[in-house]
């Protein structure tokens, strides 16, 4: 159980590393700016505690909002994707999700690629709003998430793969 | 009562979404207006310690290229100063220093950014340093922003690729005056608004800061005209400006203080005050 948790807060660790010192400078075409540690929210556990994934999740976006300068918009949009990632589960690994004792990370490649694509879209879209704060820049900021959104996916999943527990338990 | 704890205990995951919702949309309101009571920023100690560190290491890759930048603005400063020599001759370096309106203080970009609407840049320099909200930030090839806050060891800058900020500039070698402004878009171009019609306009015409701007020492060249277009019916013109600065990519900037600016100020409010 220590174990785990270690390998977990190293992951975990790993990610914003990843997200704060490097990507956060990559440039890629001049404004695609990948978007990573999205998937620690996706990743983590089915929760027990729905209240304490919550503030989980608005201390990460706000973490990552003090590196950023984007005020709290990093922390509005996390806190909506964990809002909305038991319904994004209900979706994706049916009704009775809760009973299987459903581990994400080991999952089916096709159901995890879904949530993905879900989660980044919910969190992109919201998050590049804010950004803009204007609503006519909406068409912008769509750009924005499916341009944005289809490289945080690709590095998102080389990622997972690079932090997977080989051991399947 | 007994219902309204039901209802709280029901209903207390959605209650603390909405509470933290409320709390994480108010921050990213206030993030855009321009004011520096912002909760949520770059340069306290433990963003800025984590964002230099990283730029420490960083820096090693590109040392030569600074270097060269460095060793340039050395030989036109020397150009300059050769130019000069007749007058400061008989002064003293330090008795220079001393008389100039403003007091220039290097310092090192930890964190930049381009891509949003409205950009900030971490610099690692505070109080302690002399840095106060308020002073402008240039490179040698132009302006970069005005410090919005700082804390002892670090500050943060407001970019002037920023949807809030507008820079008195002129247009050089005439008194036409015009506000500097970003729409959001390319971060190698800036618009000057507010021209006059009958302003001699002309494509190549560099752009440098206003006598009228308090945070900015007056002549210091910006960039360089590439489109005009008369707007409003024809009663004023929008500029196109190509920046002489790369503001996606920055290393060393100065922070300006303006000595003068107490003074400054107290005669404006005596002007208001009549």
């Amino acid at each position: 159980m220590t174990k785990k948790s270690i390998y977990t807060a190293f992951s975990i660790l790993l990610i914003l590393f990843l997200q704060v010192f490097v990507l956060d400078h990559v440039y890629f075409l001049g404004f695609i700016n990948p978007i990573i540690y999205v998937i620690i929210l996706l990743l983590y556990p089915v929760e027990h505690n729905r209240a304490l994934y919550l503030i989980a999740a608005f201390l990460l976006g706000l973490l990552i909002d003090t590196f950023q300068d984007t005020g709290g918009a990093h922390a509005t949009s996390c806190l909506v994707l964990a809002f909305s990632r038991p319904f994004l589960l209900r979706i994706i690994y049916g009704e009775s999700y809760k009973m299987k004792n459903l581990k994400i990370i080991q999952s089916n490649f096709d159901r995890l690629l879904l949530l993905l694509i879900l989660g980044i879209l919910i969190h992109h879209f919201i998050f590049f709003n804010l950004i803009y704060f204007n609503m006519s820049h909406i068409l912008m900021a769509v750009k924005d998430t499916f341009a944005i959104g289809g490289l945080s996916l690709l590095i998102s999943l080389l990622v997972i793969y690079l932090v997977k527990p080989k051991v399947v338990r | 009562m007994q219902q309204i704890i039901n209802f709280l205990i029901k209903y207390r995951n959605l209650l603390l979404f909405l509470f933290l919702l409320v709390i994480s949309i108010s921050l990213t309101v206030q993030s855009h207006d321009y004011t520096r009571y912002q909760f949520i920023h770059s340069s306290g100690n433990f963003t800025g310690g984590a964002l230099s560190s990283k730029q420490s290491v960083a820096d090693y890759f590109n040392l030569k290229q600074v270097n060269q930048e460095l060793a340039n603005e050395n030989a036109k400063l020397r150009m300059l100063l050769d130019g000069l020599k007749a007058d400061t001759l008989r002064i003293d370096t330090t008795t220079v220093i001393a008389q100039s309106t403003y007091k220039v203080i290097p310092a090192k970009v930890i964190k930049n950014s381009f891509l949003k609407k409205d950009n900030y840049l971490t610099l690692d320099i505070g109080e302690k340093n002399g840095i106060e909200p308020d002073m402008g930030v240039i490179t040698d090839k132009g302006i970069i922003g005005i410090i919005d806050r700082s804390n002892s060891n670090y500050s943060r800058v407001i970019s002037v690729l920023s949807s809030d900020l507008s820079i008195n500039a002129q247009i050089k070698g005439s008194n036409v005056i015009g506000s500097l402004k970003w729409d959001g878009q390319d971060p190698y171009y800036l618009s000057l608004e507010d021209v006059p019609r009958l302003a001699q306009v002309k494509k190549g015409d560099t752009i440098i800061t206003g006598k009228q701007s308090t945070l900015f020492p007056p002549n210091i060249e910006i960039g360089t005209i590439t489109k005009a277009e008369l707007i409003d019916n024809g009663a004023k013109y929008k500029i196109d400006v190509q920046l002489f600065n790369d503001l996606t990519d920055l290393g060393y900037v100065y922070v300006v203080k303006n000595k003068i600016l107490p003074q400054l100020k107290e005669i404006d409010t005596l002007g208001l005050n009549d």
